[in-house]
């Protein structure tokens, strides 16, 4: 049974400094939320709470099936919540999901384009869907190449690309229509380094220009290295929340986030 | 070898796991062997074994109608239905059971055929003891009525021949047991006159060589003749040509083959995360469906346009009949189009329920095969078991087809095909409408 928040066995997640987001500069707003998916005994998202701030990045950390992606699935109104809401831009996602929709961006964690298309042919179809078109959509569709590094292989097809060029083909697809939110679930997972980099650089860059951008990762020094704040998330929980120097800081004897991070999710194997 | 081994092992552990996958790969097989087996069980036999079902009109109220029914019984090529509802079958009734396509052949009996069958049997059989000398100018024969065979003009040449073949059989031995009869009596009967004319047979002499000389000479054209009519609609006749039956019948076999190319898209989108990225965007379900429906309805139509070029002008080249389209060329191009959303909309349904992109083939593709195979694409549904003939009528192949062979070869137009397409748009609805409803859900997350 998921919890009602009030659960007194439940243990208060650790909190860093810089929890305070800020009401009036809420993005994004999570509370309450439980998903419990059908036939399942136990929820994957068990009564979390937690606010984004406008022009921040924010991490979702934990270990496999702690709910991070349906977390995002919720927000990105793939899946409806047991109980709770999440607010984005001040609209409730359940009750207005259409308008939601063109608000925010999301690179999923599947190559989330057409292989036999060519880089420029997906962002050109994608942007369309978003009501781009003509010279709009042409421009922001060479931007978003030149901003991931593809400017020269636009016309490539994405089925000859390597991993890294896919990924960074995925984001540029997900920033197409300057969202106002960005949603990225593990956008650097099984890349190369220079890959990493660039897109980490992409996703500073898109920072700064205003956009607020939502990432889970299983890479903590990524993590620490970019993000703002960060969640942990365990079980469907959320057990700590700050800045990764915060978060480390509050655990003694830990020296980086991954060591903090394995002190909360503990060592053992999660299948 | 290792790898050997160890891959055959992954593979079929991996099969063992998708259950769905394996109920296609063998249900979908077997469903195939039976219907397709079932489907053909007359063919081999269509020829005389098994009977086809013909209604018989007898007007004439005689032995010959019951002497038909008896040789066609003994006969089994044929089986003969001469009452309906309790009822003698009227010409009007038959002639509508046919162009309904309840039935695809009718017999009609003439009045007065029997009497004048063995009135000329008779007359024959006198004739054939010619008087020496032979008469200059033999008499003009009486004329015998006949028998009329109706056929449904899309009936094909093979089974339009193998009931002429059964019918002429029967009516053969009809006539050669009259003509029998009245040989026997009338022979009887010129001896006896011999013998009464006072011939004198002496005592001890040789009977045979003072019998008076009888040349005898049979006439052996047939007398009852069978006539054939193509116009059970009253309507021009017109003889289907193999293009008329096989390009309308393959070229919907492969619109509706726009399952597998459909299904597989939409599977691939939803292993890619395209799916899922396309669900998170702001546009409606309906308008991704609809793009997918028109994408793939302008594949069809290019397709069903190669086909009938192919028929129109390819086949005359290689010295076949060719398809005559004729004026009714908007009822066909609606027709191809109401099969071809069909056919959309049953592969996009087919992409949305299915979990595996070899779910999706392998069912789509039997799907289809099953379907043209109760449809009549292969055999036509006449010539199937009775039982087989009921369920074709759930197979949108067969709607399609009937509809493309009342324009082709009954001389129909949008009107007559009016039915056909309605059944062939509910059906698209039907299936879009499971798609549709089938993503929303998805996509609302319930």
């Amino acid at each position: 049974m998921p919890s009602d928040g009030n659960d007194p066995t439940v243990p208060e997640p650790v909190r860093g400094d810089a929890t305070d987001t800020g009401a009036v500069d809420e993005i994004l707003k999570v509370h309450r939320l439980v998903k419990v998916y059908r036939g399942a005994e136990t929820p994957a998202v068990d009564g979390i709470d937690f606010a984004v701030k406008r022009g921040e990045i924010f991490g979702l950390l934990g270990p496999n099936g702690a709910g991070k992606t349906t977390v995002l699935s919720v927000i990105c109104t793939l899946l409806r919540p047991t109980s709770g809401s999440v607010t984005l831009c001040s609209q409730d996602t359940e009750r207005s999901p259409t308008r939601i929709r063109s608000l925010f961006g999301l690179a999923p964690q599947e190559i989330a384009l057409y292989p036999s298309l060519t880089a420029r042919e997906n962002l050109h179809y994608f942007g369309r869907l978003y009501g781009l078109s003509g010279r709009v959509l042409r421009r922001r569709t060479e931007d978003c190449l030149a901003l991931v590094g593809l400017s020269d292989r636009g016309g490539t097809r994405i089925d000859t690309f390597s991993g890294g060029m896919k990924r960074r083909a995925n984001l540029a697809a997900a920033i197409l229509h300057s969202p106002r939110v960005l949603f990225l679930d593990e956008p650097t997972v099984g890349i190369d380094a220079q890959s990493r980099n660039l897109i980490l650089e992409n996703l500073k860059t898109l920072r700064d220009d205003g956009a607020t951008i939502v990432y889970t990762t299983h890479y903590m020094e990524e993590a620490e290295n970019i993000c703002g704040r960060v969640a942990i998330m365990d079980r469907g929980k959320i057990v700590a929340e700050g800045t990764p120097r915060s978060l480390v800081a509050a655990m003694d004897g830990c020296v980086n986030l991954e060591e903090s991070f394995l002190r909360l999710t503990g060592r053992h194997l999660r299948d | 070898m290792t790898t050997l081994l160890a891959t055959i092992w992954k593979e079929l552990l991996e099969l063992r796991r998708d259950r769905a996958g394996i109920l296609v790969l063998l249900v979908m097989p077997m469903a195939l062997v039976l219907i397709v087996s079932l489907v053909q069980d007359n063919v081999m036999q269509a020829t005389g074994e098994t009977p086809i079902r013909v209604l018989l009109v007898d007007l004439d109220n005689g032995f010959l109608g019951r002497a038909v029914e008896k040789h066609l019984r003994l006969d089994g090529g044929l089986e003969l239905i001469r009452r309906q509802g309790g009822r003698e079958v009227s010409e009007e009734a038959a002639r509508k059971a046919v162009v309904d396509g309840d039935f695809r052949f009718y017999i009609l009996i003439a009045p007065g055929t029997g009497a004048a069958l063995r009135k000329q049997v008779r007359r024959r059989a006198e004739e054939s003891f010619v008087p020496t000398p032979k008469p200059a100018k033999p008499p003009p024969p009486a004329t015998v009525p006949g028998l009329i065979l109706h056929f449904d003009p899309a009936v094909q040449g093979a089974f339009r021949t193998a009931v002429l073949n059964a019918l002429q059989r029967v009516l053969l031995g009809i006539e050669l047991q009259e003509k029998g009869a009245a040989l026997s009596e009338t022979i009887e009967r010129k001896m006896r006159q011999g013998i009464g004319g006072g011939i004198p047979i002496p005592p001890g002499g040789d009977a045979a060589k003072r019998t008076p000389p009888i040349r005898f000479e049979l006439d052996t054209d047939p007398v009852l003749k069978l006539r054939e009519a193509t116009d059970p609609g009253g309507r021009s006749p017109r003889r289907p040509t193999a293009a008329q039956q096989n390009v309308p019948a393959w070229a919907l076999f492969g619109m509706f083959f726009i399952v597998v190319p459909v299904s597989g898209a939409l599977i691939r989108e939803r292993q890619t995360g395209t799916f899922r990225r396309l669900m998170t965007m702001p546009v409606s379900l309906a308008g991704l469906l609809a793009g997918k429906v028109i994408a793939y309805l302008l594949v069809c139509m290019a397709q069903f346009v190669l086909m009938v070029a192919i028929g129109v002008f390819a086949l005359p080249l290689l010295g076949a009949s060719g398809l005559v389209v004729g004026p009714e060329w908007p009822a066909v191009g609606v027709i191809a189009l109401s099969a071809a959303l069909a056919a959309t909309g049953y592969g996009i349904m087919v992409g949305v329920l299915a979990r595996s992109y070899e779910q999706a083939s392998v069912f789509g593709a039997v799907s289809i095969v099953i379907a043209a195979a109760l449809g009549g694409v292969m055999i036509p549904v006449y010539v199937m078991p009775r039982s087989m003939q009921a369920v074709s009528v759930i197979s949108p192949l067969a709607w399609g087809l009937d509809a493309f062979q009342d324009v082709f070869v009954r001389e129909g137009s949008l009107r007559t095909v009016g039915s056909n397409l309605a059944r062939l748009m509910l059906f698209s609805l039907a299936t879009l409408s499971v798609a549709w409803w089938s993503l929303r859900r998805s996509r609302s997350g319930e």
